[in-house]
């Protein structure tokens, strides 16, 4: 008779522990080599998105920074009171209609006297943007006593001229292959020699609105139109989601109609978001008869996508206030609306705000249903209110993407890292404002 | 001689053998059944009047027909196995369970002779005269000071801050803990101790000035230093208030408490004095849940 | 047995101490019957070796007291338990008073056997036997109804002890006549009254025994009701 069929007896009993802990060790190797395989697919699966992450970022910058940067052209312009107010009244609106390409271009020929032909002379002109005119309208409009002097100014140089100093057109390509002819290059290198040609910062980039120029395009419009979008879309989906996840969470009734409700905003949330934009322009545009291209109806429209996301945050954070803290409060005789006021809402608080602020990133990067309201119109002019016609960053990056130049590939980049910039600070404020408020209970 | 030298002498075997059935204690009511409550469940001068009470959540009837008074200035303890509706029960004496939706009370409960479902008695009232003190300590993430002051100021009841101070401070020396934390009254209420959180949330909820303070389990989450803390406060308590306590530990409810009521099944089984309780109960019930029998 | 608590080491531990009571309740009837026996025998070792034997009686009294604190304080037993081991303890120090009675007539044989003085009469002892047969009855009677926790047995010894009361002040009554007729008895005859006074003091005892029964089965301990009021109470309950 073997132990085993003796199971009070304590031999046996050390016998079956010991069978067991062999058979444990068995196992066990096995046990570890599976968590460590498993351990391995979760590093590799981190390393592999990491470097796609890194391969997007690389590219974008290695595209993008070039833009930061700008060629400009120094030029001696002699504002040549003939030219400008050959009667001298120094009138805004004689200076305002002045021939300004004309001060530039006799500058030009000053710099290259050798220069008479016609078809060389306007391939000379063409070196120079067409805003350097605009720039000295400018100036003078501001100070007309300059006008009798000479002033070393520098102004940007045509996007095929910056194409060329910064290396995208390839000078070794026959003629005819390149926007750039021989003889410009020529010139180009002239005035390298002589230090008049030179890459500066480019502020233009950051102050000016669209153009078709891409040398004059610059990203501010879109910034503003983002603002003011963004501050119509705050401002009505941050109080509207707050008070229906409060209303939803604290006040209702758990009956089928709240059920309803609630798995309708679940719902909203994966509802495409180029469905709002229909729907904003069936509504605001065509019922209510708001303008097209406004900041006002984006804002709107992205306040009808944000709200799911703000109320289930929201709703969320109230969540997970604990019970305790309402008992606490009710137990003391508070009646629901200041137990939610003074406990509950300063407790969510942080959460809400996260959700909001998320909303806000998601808001800020959206781009198709602003396109069903009119957002990709050409607008060169920065907004100035939520009424103004203007555009958004990621709709102008859709619009750059879209234009044929050589330089608004550098262009399109560049606004993609501000806008990876705008989102990164926002997420930042989310999480400073999550460790800032966060109170432990 | 020890003992094992004791048992191989020869001691002759007593008539009876350890073997013969030995009869057990007959409680008046032998069936495990329940059949109405065993023990006197009214008192001479009542806090508390409550009558053929029942509770339902949804589907559930969670405390069946209890009729139970509470005598003024005295502590009553609950006890019972979990889920036996001791503290449903208790809840439905400052309405809490109004706060749950599915939750449904019918029967009568009268505090000093008024109805507290009458539509004349607002809850926010009801809840101010008696007071609750909670299983896990929740003070709310504040100071101490705006812990203590937070009832006094919703309803109102002082006049200017000096008065709210000095109420504050009679709340905290009442709850034993002015001393302790009267030089910190601005740092908050969470970071105490787990039994001066408790001592704190007894100070928020006599600072009302409320006539019954009900404990759910206050010591549950304590140690024992702590827990004899709380029973001594509630000893002292006992003065001036009428207190109402739920508690899984029998030791807690046969040290604290004049009556003790035991539940099971949402019946209330047995009440009367706590020394007859826990050396003599009458239902078998009480005398297997408190000899450890169950539960 | 005492049986399902939660915790089965809990009834273990009670069905402990209830044994250890039961084999102490043997050792005392035994040490009856020893010092009885030695009497009768005039056996002088056997009364040396009875009256040397109470220390283990003291002992099991020990023991006994031991387990009970510890069952208190580990425990806290609640109810019936708080009244089993209350009432075992209690019986356990009625035993060892009993013990020492049984010790005392052990005592009594060496003084009126080893004092090489006249023997005494056999008149002044004669009712010894009848007594000490009924306390050994009345102990058996208690100590059966410890065994069984039985009512009935308990209610009869504390009645029964009436009858040994009374055989008490027969016997006593017996003395004095003797006493009268020689003067010269006198003192064996304070011998024999302190044998009998021993064997009615174990009927006393035997008595608060059984009302400690009574106590843990009822709930209520009965001295505190007097008379008929404690039968009643006791038959009605039964």
């Amino acid at each position: 008779m073997s132990n085993f069929s003796d199971p009070a007896s304590p031999a046996a009993a050390t016998a079956r522990s010991k069978r067991a802990t062999d058979l444990m060790r068995q196992g066990l190797a096995a046990r570890h080599r599976a968590e460590r395989r498993f351990r391995r697919y979760g590093l590799i699966a981190i390393v592999l998105g990491l470097t796609f992450v890194l391969f997007l970022l690389t590219s974008i910058s290695a595209t993008g920074l070039p833009a930061f940067q700008q060629t400009y052209v120094e030029l001696d312009i002699y504002f040549d009171p003939e030219e400008i107010d050959p009667e001298g009244t120094r009138l805004p609106k004689t200076l305002s209609r002045a021939n300004y390409a004309a001060l530039v271009r006799s500058t030009l020929r000053h710099y290259f006297p050798e220069v008479s032909e016609r078809r060389a002379l306007r391939e000379l002109y063409k070196m120079v943007s067409s805003g350097a005119g605009f720039e000295l309208r400018k100036k003078v409009m501001q100070n007309p006593e300059l006008i009798g002097t000479t002033e070393t100014i520098w102004v940007p140089t045509s996007d095929d001229v910056d194409m060329l100093v910064k290396g995208h057109i390839d000078r070794h390509l026959p003629e005819s292959e390149r926007r750039v002819s021989d003889q410009q290059i020529a010139w180009i290198d002239q005035l390298m020699a002589r230090g008049k040609l030179e890459k500066r910062f480019n502020t233009l980039f950051f102050v000016n609105g669209d153009s078709r120029q891409p040398e004059l395009a610059g990203i501010w419009g879109a910034v503003m139109g983002s603002v003011y979008t963004l501050l119509v879309t705050l401002s009505l989906a941050f109080p509207l989601g707050v008070g229906t996840a409060i209303y939803l969470e604290e006040f209702a009734p758990k009956n089928r109609w709240t059920d309803l409700v609630e798995v309708n905003i679940n719902n909203l949330a994966a509802v495409p978001s180029i469905v709002f934009g229909l729907l904003g322009l069936a509504v605001f545009i065509n019922f209510f008869g708001l303008p097209r291209s406004v900041p006002l109806v984006g804002g709107l429209v992205l306040t009808l996508m944000t709200l799911p996301t703000i109320i289930i945050a929201s709703r969320a954070a109230l969540k997970s206030v604990p019970p305790s803290i309402r008992e606490a409060a009710l137990g003391m005789g508070a009646s629901k609306m200041q137990m939610v006021a003074h406990h509950v809402l300063p407790l969510a608080m942080p959460g809400m705000l996260t959700g909001a602020i998320i909303g806000m990133a998601q808001a800020l990067g959206e781009t198709a249903p602003l396109l069903m309201i009119g957002m990709v119109a050409f607008i060169v002019d920065v907004p100035g209110g939520p009424l103004d016609p203007g555009t958004v960053l990621p709709v102008q990056i859709y619009l750059w993407a879209d234009s044929p130049e050589r330089a608004f590939v550098e262009k399109t980049a560049a606004a993609i890292m501000v806008l990876l910039g705008f989102l990164i600070m926002m997420n930042a404020l989310a999480v400073y404002l999550r460790k800032r408020f966060e109170r432990r209970w | 001689m020890n003992i094992s030298a004791m048992q191989q002498a020869r001691v002759a075997a007593p008539a009876a053998a350890t073997t013969i059935k030995m009869h057990t204690p007959e409680p008046s009511f032998q069936e495990r059944e329940f059949a109405g409550t065993v023990g006197t469940v009214t008192v001479d001068n009542p806090k508390i009047v409550s009558r053929n009470v029942n509770v339902y959540y949804g589907d559930k009837h969670a405390i069946k027909n209890v009729s139970l008074d509470v005598g003024a200035n005295e502590i009553v303890a609950m006890i019972g196995p979990s889920g036996c509706g001791k503290s449903t029960f208790l809840r439905c004496f400052n309405r809490m369970n109004d706060t749950i939706d599915s939750c449904r009370v019918t029967g009568e409960i009268r505090l000093d002779g008024e109805d507290i479902h009458n539509q004349k008695l607002d809850v926010v009232q009801l809840r101010a005269r008696v007071g609750m003190v909670f299983q896990k300590p929740n003070p709310f993430p504040k100071s101490i000071y705006e812990n203590v002051a937070y009832g006094p100021r919703i309803h109102g009841m002082t006049k200017n801050r000096a008065e709210l101070d000095e109420l504050v401070q009679l709340s905290l020396e009442k709850a034993g803990l002015w001393e302790e934390v009267k030089d910190r009254m601005d740092q908050p209420g969470t970071g105490l101790s787990g039994g001066q959180q408790q001592r704190l949330c007894i100070a928020r909820a006599i600072a009302v000035s409320p006539e019954v303070i009900l404990m759910d389990e206050p010591c549950s989450a304590l140690d024992p230093i702590a827990t004899a803390k709380i029973e001594e406060l509630m000893d002292e308590l006992r003065a001036n208030y009428t207190i109402c306590i739920v508690t899984h530990s029998m030791q807690q409810a046969a040290r604290v408490s004049q009556r003790t009521a035991y539940f099971h099944m949402g019946d209330l089984v047995e009440v009367g004095e706590t020394s007859d309780i826990f050396t003599n109960p009458r239902h078998k019930l009480t005398e297997d849940y408190i000899t450890g029998r169950f539960g | 047995m005492v049986e399902q608590h939660t915790v089965k080491r809990f009834d273990a531990e009670l069905n402990n101490l209830r044994s250890l009571v039961l084999k102490m309740g043997g050792l005392v009837q035994e040490q009856i019957e020893g010092a009885i026996k030695a009497l009768d025998d005039e056996d002088l070792d056997a009364a040396r070796h009875i009256a040397l034997r109470d220390q283990l009686v003291n002992r099991y009294n020990v023991q006994v007291d031991e387990d009970s604190v510890n069952l208190l304080a580990r425990r806290q037993p609640m109810g019936s338990d708080l009244r089993l081991i209350v009432a075992l303890e209690k019986t356990v120090a009625d035993l060892e008073r009993i013990g020492d009675e049984a010790a005392k007539i052990a005592q009594m044989v060496l003084r009126i056997y080893d004092s090489g003085g006249t023997a005494p009469n056999h008149g002044l002892l004669r009712d010894v036997p009848a007594m000490a047969e009924l306390a050994l009855r009345l102990l058996t009677g208690a100590l059966d109804a410890v065994a069984r926790m039985d009512t009935d047995k308990a209610l009869e010894v504390a009645r029964r002890d009436a009858d040994l009361d009374e055989a008490f002040g027969a016997a006593i009554r017996h003395l004095s006549t003797y006493i009268m007729e020689d003067p010269r008895n006198m003192g064996h005859a304070i011998n024999a009254v302190f044998i009998l006074k021993a064997l009615e003091r174990m009927g006393d005892h035997s008595k608060n025994i059984a009302e400690y029964v009574l106590y843990y089965v009822k709930g209520k301990d009965i001295r505190s009701i007097e008379g008929k009021q404690a039968t009643d109470l006791a038959v009605t309950s039964a």
